[in-house]
């Protein structure tokens, strides 16, 4: 079944008629059709790419296998986006609800995601292009969403301006691979750069480094970081969980196709670059996030920190393991960072604040979004047997393989500091006393999602098998 | 059933940890007895497994095994692969046998939120099991740093006033040792042929040139947890704030370290272990010294225990790595004996707090006419924390001594260690016993369940001393066989 095309068309369609349907039907007194609708969308996508990975249903050609290739790079990326995407919309549910114009909301929601979908799949550098920003474009106006909030604005702004940036560097990148190859299928690009005269060398490093850059902002790698904080946290926390487990993971996949074909060919070392890239993204993330007082940025600092154990999966790259690591470490940080930011969501709108202080003693008064909370920043702490512990674990073991000892010892050395915040938070719910007596209710709903989340997080932890054999047979798909 | 002994061993408390916390909802009575319970099946279920090995005469090789069977059949190497032999023996019996004495005493030390405190003592229990029996690398690693979040939990919520500083220490501490460990097995995995995690599978594996490099890293990381000076600041702290059961289950912890050394340095590392053996005993030496001379000027009873303990600890270092049959014998011996002398007492330091709010040794005074049952037991605790040959502590440093000894006669020097320890122990003793009580002070003693709890510690103290064969049945064989791996020096 061509997976792709049939997201394209449920998701585009969605998203354009969703505003319609809201006038039609929703009405003021139910203002929660747009959040079940798209959640809806969502579920069904999602089961639909699951039932695909799982092989119920085959994974046929793809009706535009010049841009499109349907594989299961792919949908192991899509099940990614899909799920962070289904978590936020229903989230949204509760935290979005005394906000105006939702169906605008949901339906920007709905066109971010099929721009991730989009670039799971892409083939073509120019398809690469269009999803970028397919993916881009709705996410600016999201984080600027509450326009009334000078916070907001200014993340919007700060973003769009350096979001428009990346997009020129990433074009710049692509047209320069172009000229070297007279084509943007990533196949041909791969095909003609194999008989690329030596002295255009240069040029394709000048061109592969461009590319890197522009999909680093989203990367959220060093030295393309700053803006991460403020606009994670001026953005709605809904919006940041986005960010942060889905458009980076989409980053990513779009970052794997253009290095896996370019860096074969690479005769300059681009593997030490990377290392040191990763090197100093995991420190500077766990660093900076140690002394935050605020979860949002705690949060946005400590996803830093992750793409850069991820970019440790691209240093190695020749390496299958390493990919695997990347693309298993994708899944459970989606996974991880979107019950961690989303916790944060509900507990930062239930006591209006956004500082630690409100979790002093919230294992009392919020049990399950405690304990949620609690698994989801052990996991990415890497506590075995957590599902964080495994993906990290493979990156370390790929690093160690590649040479890169020191590379795994940093490595396992800023995961032993991330627990410096991660377990102060924990610290934080469990053993200190509540500082107000401020009575706060736990949404069921809400902590009921979270909850199944985190369960997904100890079970993938305590039997990884199957994980690790989908994103193991998704490289050797794509590796040859 | 004795096909899967180990796995019951492992998942049993672990199971019951789970349940514990919801039969709480419904009675916190039928909790504790819940929890009694499967303590005490775990004891027996650890007793079986102890004397069928012993009668066997097996304890050099693994017994009752299991596996291996791939947990992740992509990944080669990563397998559930368990085993029972003479080191894994008396530290799976003798840490049954704590779980069971600190459930009934924390019957009267413990009075908040006990459903809780019950699942994560089992939680504990299971997860310890599984660090002694797993012979896989990865295995071994995920039960070790498992284990720190009971832990973790237990101190912060249970502890006294300075807990919240001491759990986030313990835990940032122990989670770095695992950081050197973890990296030190990923380097074997892919330099050694064989790509495996499997530990009887990379015996006698290990290139040479390889060796110095991970026993340092084994080192820093064990030694965190043993914890060998320096890397000890965290225990103090940590012992001290827990409540005194959760003490006594927190030594059974370090018991993972100096089990590390022996399992992973002493028997994957033996070249390194031999050219660098001085080192090891050099630092098991200055943690000796360490811990007892600054025991000596503690005021507080329970720090004094603590850093007893770190003494106690330096013996281990210095038998296991004097690749003698007795140094390694005795070590195994004292870990055993460590866990029993310093288990009892710090409970008794908790039913001290229970008596008389403090654990202050200046305040204290005249136990002996106020608690005579508290008194007898406190001077029988600290006989045995002393290493008197009326308890099987004092083999256990005999033989340590005896091995250091064959290696070099510079390190019986170590013999003044148990000296100290008596000089302060008995100081402690004379100020809180054989004083004069306030006028105030009127008859409170302990009640006769505890009494007899505390009674049961000494039992395999004085056991083991009367018929070595006991201990030294199952540690001599996996000795002899370890000394025989070692180069000649």
């Amino acid at each position: 079944m061509d997976i792709p095309i049939i997201l394209t068309g449920t998701l585009a369609g969605s998203a354009l008629l969703l505003p319609a349907l809201d006038i039609a039907i929703g009405t003021k007194t139910n203002r929660t059709f747009s959040a079940y609708f798209t959640s809806f969308v969502m579920a069904i996508s999602l089961a639909l790419v699951l039932l695909s990975a799982t092989s119920v249903i085959p994974l046929g050609e793809s009706a535009a296998p010049k841009l499109l290739q349907n594989d299961f790079m792919g949908l192991v990326f899509a099940i990614i986006v899909l799920s962070v995407a289904l978590m936020v919309s229903l989230s949204s549910i509760d935290y979005m609800r005394d906000e105006p114009n939702t169906s605008i909301y949901y339906s920007l929601l709905l066109f971010t995601s099929l721009g991730m979908i989009l670039l799971s799949f892409a083939a073509d550098l120019l398809m690469v292009f269009v999803a970028w920003e397919l993916m881009g474009i709705p996410t600016f106006i999201l984080v600027g969403y509450r326009k009334k909030d000078p916070n907001s604005n200014e993340a919007a702004v700060k973003f769009f301006l350096l979001g428009a940036l990346s997009t020129g560097v990433l074009l710049y990148g692509i047209s320069i691979l172009f000229g070297l190859t007279g084509s943007t299928n990533l196949a041909a690009v791969a095909a003609e750069l194999s008989t690329l005269d030596a002295s255009m060398m240069p040029m394709l490093a000048f061109g592969v480094i461009l590319a890197i850059a522009g999909l680093g902002l989203k990367l959220s790698i060093v030295p393309f970081h700053m803006w991460i904080p403020d606009a994670y946290e001026g953005a709605p926390t809904t919006v940041s969980t986005l960010l942060s487990a889905g458009t980076k993971k989409a980053g990513f996949v779009a970052a794997i196709r253009i290095l896996a074909v370019a860096f074969p060919l690479l005769k300059l070392d681009l593997t030490m670059a990377l290392a040191v890239i990763a090197l100093a993204t995991m420190t500077l993330g766990n660093l900076a996030a140690l002394t935050q007082k605020s979860m949002t940025r705690l949060l946005a600092y400590s996803s830093i920190a992750q793409a850069g154990y991820m970019m440790i999966g691209l240093a190695v790259l020749p390496s299958n393991l390493g990919l695997t690591g990347l693309l298993y470490h994708s899944f459970n940080h989606a996974l991880m960072q979107g019950v961690a930011f989303l916790a944060a969501a509900m507990i930062s709108s239930r006591f209006s604040k956004a500082s630690l202080e409100p979790y002093e003693g919230l294992s009392r008064s919020m049990p399950l979004t405690s304990f949620s909370l609690t698994i989801a920043l052990l996991g990415l702490a890497g506590m075995p047997p957590l599902s964080g512990f495994w993906s990290k674990f493979i990156l370390f073991t790929a690093a160690v393989d590649g040479n890169l000892t020191w590379l795994a010892f940093a490595g396992l050395l800023n995961s032993a500091l991330s627990l410096g915040y991660y377990g102060l938070i924990v610290k934080r719910m469990y053993v200190d006393e509540p500082s107000s007596t401020q009575k706060v209710h736990e949404p069921v709903g809400f902590a009921l999602l979270l909850l199944a989340a985190s369960m997904v997080v100890i079970i993938t932890g305590i039997y990884p098998a199957p994980i690790y054999d989908l994103t193991q047979k998704a490289v050797l798909a794509f590796v040859p | 059933m004795v096909d899967y002994l180990i796995s019951i061993i492992i998942f049993l408390p672990i199971t019951a940890g789970l349940l514990t916390y919801p039969i709480s909802k419904a009675s916190k009575r039928g909790a504790r007895l819940f929890a009694l319970a499967v303590a005490l099946i775990e004891l027996c279920l650890g007793l079986y497994a102890y004397s069928d090995i012993l009668s066997k005469g097996t304890g050099a090789q693994y017994n009752f095994v299991e596996g291996p069977v791939a947990w992740i059949p992509g990944f080669k190497g990563i397998d559930y692969y368990v085993g029972i032999d003479g080191l894994s023996g008396p530290l799976v019996l003798i840490s049954a046998l704590l779980t069971v004495l600190v459930i009934v005493s924390s019957k009267d030390l413990i009075s908040k939120n006990q459903g809780a405190y019950y699942s994560l003592a089992l939680l504990f229990e299971g997860f310890m099991m599984g660090a002694y029996t797993s012979l896989n690398m990865v295995l071994f690693y995920v039960f070790w740093d498992i284990v720190l979040l009971p832990m973790f939990f237990l101190i912060g919520i249970w502890g006294g006033p300075r807990r919240k500083y001491a759990a986030i220490k313990f835990l940032l501490f122990t989670f770095t040792a695992g950081v050197f460990i973890l990296l030190a097995f990923i380097s074997i995995y892919i330099l050694v042929p064989g790509n495996t995690f499997n530990i009887p599978e990379l015996v006698g594996k290990i290139p040479l040139t390889l060796q110095p490099l991970l026993a340092l890293l084994f080192f820093i990381g064990f030694g965190i947890k043993l914890p060998a000076v320096p890397f000890h600041s965290w225990l103090p702290d940590a012992q001290v704030e827990a409540p005194a059961p959760i003490s006594v289950l927190l030594a059974g912890l370090f018991k993972t370290g100096s089990y590390g050394f022996i399992r992973f340095s002493l028997v994957l590392l033996p070249n390194a272990s031999a050219e660098f053996g001085w080192a090891y005993i050099a630092f098991g030496i200055v943690t000796m010294f360490y811990g007892a001379i600054v025991a000596m000027r503690q005021k507080d009873i329970k720090k004094m225990i603590a850093l007893t303990s770190i003494s106690h600890m330096g013996f281990v270092l210095v038998g296991a790595f004097s690749g003698t049959v007795a140094g390694i014998s005795g070590a195994i011996f004292e870990m055993f004996t460590h866990a029993a002398s310093i288990g009892v007492m710090f409970m008794l330091s908790g039913y001290l707090y229970e008596l008389r709010g403090t654990n202050d040794i200046a305040v204290i005074k005249g136990l002996k006419f106020t608690s005579p049952r508290f008194a007898t037991l406190l001077v029988l605790g600290s006989m045995a924390a002393m290493g008197i040959p009326l308890f099987s502590s004092f083999l256990a440093k005999y033989l340590v001594i005896l091995g250091a000894i064959q290696v070099n006669l510079i390190y019986a020097v170590i013999v003044i260690i148990p000296v100290i320890i008596v000089a302060y122990l008995l100081w402690m003793i004379r100020r809180t016993i054989m004083t004069q009580p306030e006028s105030t002070a009127k008859h409170h003693d302990i009640g006769t369940i505890p009494t007899l709890a505390l009674m049961i510690y000494f039992i395999p103290l004085i056991a083991t001393l009367v018929v070595p064969w006991l201990l030294l049945g199952m540690t001599d064989p996996l000795a002899e066989a370890l000394v025989k791996m070692l180069p000649a020096r």
